[in-house]
């Protein structure tokens, strides 16, 4: 290996920064003193001056603070959610028909299979959710507007999410089309719960 | 044999003197053995992103359990072992002077490969502390200590019977790397021990954070950094026979380097309940980041001017010029990932692992291959079998990478913007997660793929690196002589610095103030945590079996995947709810906020769902929620529950200022079965046997539908 170390090429210095070689040599290694770029000074300098500046600004100059940013956003948004809960959280019959008549049951039961079946299991036989297909109702009574309110509303304490603010509206209606279609199929699954709704 | 090193006319005594290039070997060596199962693990984590079969059922093959194993594997095993390789052949030959201790550095190998054997042989059993990056639990945190003190004596041992003066950049570097992983690893890792194998932070809740992601962002500082640049300062130079380009960059960037870097810790926790002076420190030290990390760039490339031809040729060099490419691709990413309304979109996504690994990869890796093509035919005293394999090998790691990047990039952001998007009605638009997950998992593919890239090409590498070894010729060890050090060395006239280089000592006690300004001004004010932290009573210690069930979460490493906090933006308070306070944290030891979020926040996730969904869910996710990526978690369905543990942790919970009282520490066991049997009574009316009473999974549960309970009942404020 010494023989090697001995045959070491000269290390290589350009003509133009032969000025700058520093007389120090550890290992062979030696170095050139370039001075810093000026571009990378410039840099620094403004980055610093920026992170100080921002850091005075949010600190001791009154900029919002995240949270106050938050609480500004968050009100615009909740009040066009309460805006909306308001409207629509109202069954309307008329929409329903038009869901209805609009291929309906079968866009319900997609929006069923992606976002209710988790719970009440296919074609509504029920697991964690109770069974939609019995005439036992709990929260609903087994018509399009209770049934509405419920999958609109939650019943959020018992474990049933409220659509309302999570599905688009009309998604809401198609659901209420599809469970209304599954009402007294009588599938096997949990037993009934509620009181039964006599028709 | 003998070689006469420099003719300055000298004083001082000639001396002779041989160099151990048998331990540089041995690292070498696991350096290679090491850095494929870590690459290894990476792959498999990859896959089970992109398909769930992968994680195989088994409670020690799944990602919660490997996630951790992959990271050690590649941060201490893979890269210790090659800074270690890399310091003790460039740290002898810059001073002139055989390696303090022969023994030392023995016991210094083989207690850092015992180290890693007992990673591999607890963190797939679910033995952890849950703390990023800082899993390993007590025993293994003491032995790392104490193999550090090793290393750390054999360094400085050296440094005092060194032949050289002055010390070179690359060992100020090495200076700054052995004083803060020392004070980042002892300060992180306090921790009181429950039993041989399971501890409790000493820190809860924000407090825990903020220490462990000062660590955390350090142990990349100052871990994967600061190392590697000083053995970039030598390597580089050596290889391409050239001066190095800027001494005076070198100062000015090392010194900025380590004075900033050590502040830069909080941006990991931008938009969570840390105070916002200590998050905007953060965001700012980051940015101004940036052109200290540029320096050791400019450094190393500019020091490559005129010898471009042989990048080319040369495999060490090009490895090298890839490294440095991309060690300024990622310290341009991070300050940029840094800024708050960046961060805000970035973090919790896979832009981060990307992000990562354009470090890992394209910086860690690319440099130790670039170091051992330099190393291992002069270590062995021979040719490199094929440099055709090598180009070969740079082109492989080189797309591996790049599908990486790229897919992470795209993954994150399209996610991202899943999250955030909301209708006019102020509806989320994708309120099911599992859709925005469903959407990126083509990404993961990619992922999984580049990765398989990055994994062939080190094995390639092996191949070579096995040829080469196998060529290799046995010599005699070469003697060198060189001059004790005497006063003819000193340099009198010399600036400030140049002095402070002969006084390696008082460089090192200058280092560590530069660590510890930073370290103290941000951590400090968080000890004093009843100023820190307004503590709220409605926030309530955990039951017996909830806090057992915590054990069972950071035991699986959910927070691998899952987040618990939600951060002040509209999109999430409609998301997840209420936004976190920092007074609902204060009995967590250790916090579990995590850092990504592949699957949803859940931090108001108890009393979401009934039980029974839990339940159905953990068995299999997607029996629930199809699509899912999640693993399913079957063995927590018939392993018991450790019921005689509890009285024990929670003594050690109040030691650590808890308020249990002494009643419910005694009667721990039997409210913990209560609990249990009524989980259990109510799983039962769906027809689950009530035997599952004894089972992890029902503690799970428990924890799971306490989680953000106490601070959601408490009525919104106005
Ligand atoms: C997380 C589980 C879960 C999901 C998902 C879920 N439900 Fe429910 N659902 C329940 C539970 C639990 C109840 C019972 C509530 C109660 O007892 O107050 C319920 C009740 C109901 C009821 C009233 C039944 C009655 O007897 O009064 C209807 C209708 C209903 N859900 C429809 C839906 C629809 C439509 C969807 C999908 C858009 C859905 N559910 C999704 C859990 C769920
Ligand atoms: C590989 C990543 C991964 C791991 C590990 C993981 N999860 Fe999940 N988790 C997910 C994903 C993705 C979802 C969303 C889809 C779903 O509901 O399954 C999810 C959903 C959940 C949910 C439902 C949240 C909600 O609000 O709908 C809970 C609860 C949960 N996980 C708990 C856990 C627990 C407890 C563990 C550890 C035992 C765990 N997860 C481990 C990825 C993961």
């Amino acid at each position: 290996m010494s023989s090697k170390d001995q045959e070491q090429d000269k290390l290589l210095v350009h003509e133009d920064e032969k000025h700058l070689l520093l007389d120090h040599s550890y290992d062979n290694i030696q170095e050139l003193n370039h001075p810093l770029p000026n571009w990378w000074n410039t840099i620094f300098i403004v980055s610093t001056v920026y992170a100080i500046g921002y850091f005075v600004y949010y600190q001791y100059m009154g900029g919002p603070s995240l949270r106050e940013e938050f609480k500004k956003d968050f009100t615009e948004v909740a009040a066009v959610r309460d805006h909306f809960k308001k409207q629509n959280e109202i069954f309307n019959p008329d929409h329903y028909q038009a869901i209805v008549a609009d291929d309906g049951l079968n866009k319900g039961k997609a929006v069923y299979e992606l976002n209710c079946m988790p719970c009440h299991m296919e074609r509504g036989a029920g697991d964690v959710g109770p069974n939609l297909t019995d005439d036992h109702w709990i929260v609903a009574k087994g018509t399009p507007d209770t049934v509405y309110q419920v999958v609109f509303n939650g019943s959020e304490e018992n474990g049933m999410p409220a659509w309302g603010q999570l599905i688009p509206k009309d998604e809401v209606y198609q659901a209420v089309a599809y469970v209304m279609s599954l009402k007294n199929t009588f599938v096997k699954g949990k037993e009934p719960q509620g009181e039964k709704i006599e028709e | 044999m003998s070689a006469s090193l420099d003719g300055k006319p000298r004083n001082g005594r000639l001396e002779s003197f041989t160099y151990d290039d048998g331990i540089v070997k041995l690292f070498v060596i696991a350096t290679l053995i090491w850095g494929v199962v870590a690459l290894f693990l990476g792959v498999t984590i990859a896959f089970q992103m992109a398909d769930w079969h992968v994680n195989l059922g088994l409670p020690w093959t799944t990602f919660g359990r490997l996630r951790p194993l992959h990271t050690n594997a590649a941060i201490f095993a893979f890269c210790g072992n090659a800074i270690f390789a890399g310091i003790y052949y460039s740290h002898q030959r810059l001073l002139k002077a055989r390696l303090f201790s022969d023994t030392l550095s023995k016991i210094h190998f083989w207690g850092w490969q015992l180290i890693i054997v007992s990673a591999a042989l607890t963190l797939p059993f679910g033995i952890t502390t849950g703390k990023e990056y800082a899993e390993l639990e007590w025993p293994i945190d003491i032995a790392i200590t104490l193999i550090w003190v090793v290393f750390a004596v054999n360094f400085f041992g050296t440094i005092i019977r060194r032949r050289e003066r002055h010390i070179y950049v690359a060992i100020w570097f090495y200076i700054a790397t052995i004083l803060t992983v020392a004070v980042l690893h002892i300060v992180n890792s306090l921790e009181i021990p429950v039993t041989l194998t399971k501890s409790y932070s000493l820190y809860a809740g924000v407090q825990d954070a903020l220490v462990q992601w000062w660590y955390g962002h350090n142990a990349v500082a100052f871990f994967l950094t600061t190392p590697f640049l000083g053995l970039m300062y030598y390597f580089v130079p050596k290889a391409a026979n050239r001066p190095v380009y800027s001494y005076r960059l070198s100062i000015i960037h090392f010194w900025s380097l380590v004075f900033i870097y050590i502040w830069a810790g909080p941006h990991h926790l931008l938009y969570t309940t840390l105070p916002e002076w200590a998050q905007t420190l953060g965001m700012v030290f980051s940015v101004m980041l940036w052109m200290p990390s540029w320096g050791g760039m400019i450094n190393g490339l500019m020091t490559l001017r005129g010898v471009w031809d042989k990048v080319r040729t040369e495999p060490s060099l090009r490895f090298m010029a890839a490294a440095l490419t991309f060690y300024g691709m990622s310290t341009f990413e991070g300050p940029l990932l840094s800024i708050k309304s960046v961060n805000a979109i970035a973090h919790f996504t896979d832009w981060i692992p990307g992000h990562v690994h354009s470090g890992t990869i394209g910086w860690n890796y690319m440099l130790i291959a670039g170091i051992l093509f330099f190393l291992v035919p002069k270590l062995w005293n021979t040719e490199l079998y094929s440099k055709k394999l090598a180009h070969q090998q740079f082109w492989f790691v080189t797309i591996g990478l790049v599908l990486y990047i790229i897919s992470m990039w795209v993954a994150g952001i399209t996610q991202s913007m899943m999250w955030r998007a909301m209708d006019d009605a102020g509806n989320l638009i994708y309120p099911n997660f599992v859709e925005t997950v469903i959407k990126i998992t083509p990404m993961y593919w990619i992922r999984a793929i580049g990765g398989t890239l990055v994994l062939t090409s080190f094995i390639m590498m092996m191949y070579n690196f096995w040829k080469t070894i196998k060529n290799g010729k046995k010599e005699a060890p070469v003697v060198y002589e060189a001059y004790a050090l005497d006063s003819s060395s000193i340099e009198h006239d010399a600036s400030a610095h140049r002095k402070l280089e002969g006084w390696p000592m008082i460089f090192s006690v200058l280092s560590l103030i530069a660590i510890l300004v930073g370290s103290a001004i941000e951590i400090i004010p968080s000890l004093m945590a009843d100023k820190y932290v307004v503590k709220i009573d409605a926030i309530k210690p955990y039951t017996a079996l909830e806090l057992y069930g915590r054990d069972v979460y950071i035991k699986e490493g959910c927070y691998l995947c899952h987040s618990q906090t939600v951060r002040p933006m509209a999109h999430e308070a409609v998301r997840y709810g209420k936004v976190s306070n920092a007074a609902e944290f204060v009995y967590d030891h250790p916090f579990q906020w995590g850092s990504k979020r592949t699957g949803p926040d859940l931090a108001r996730v108890g009393g979401k769902y009934p039980n029974m969904w839990h339940y159905k869910h953990f068995f299999d996710p997607r029996e629930v929620t199809a699509g899912s990526l999640m693993p399913q978690y079957r063995w927590l369905f018939d392993s018991k529950i450790d019921y005689k543990t509890l009285p024990k942790k929670l003594e050690v919970m109040r030691k650590l200022g808890v308020p249990y009282s002494q009643e419910e520490i005694d009667n721990s066991v039997a409210d913990a079965r209560a609990q249990a049997k009524m989980i259990a009574e109510d799983l039962a009316q769906s027809g689950v046997p009530m035997k599952i009473a004894e089972m992890d999974v029902v503690a799970l549960i428990a924890y799971i539908q306490r989680i953000g309970v106490d601070y959601g009942s408490i009525p919104e404020e106005e």
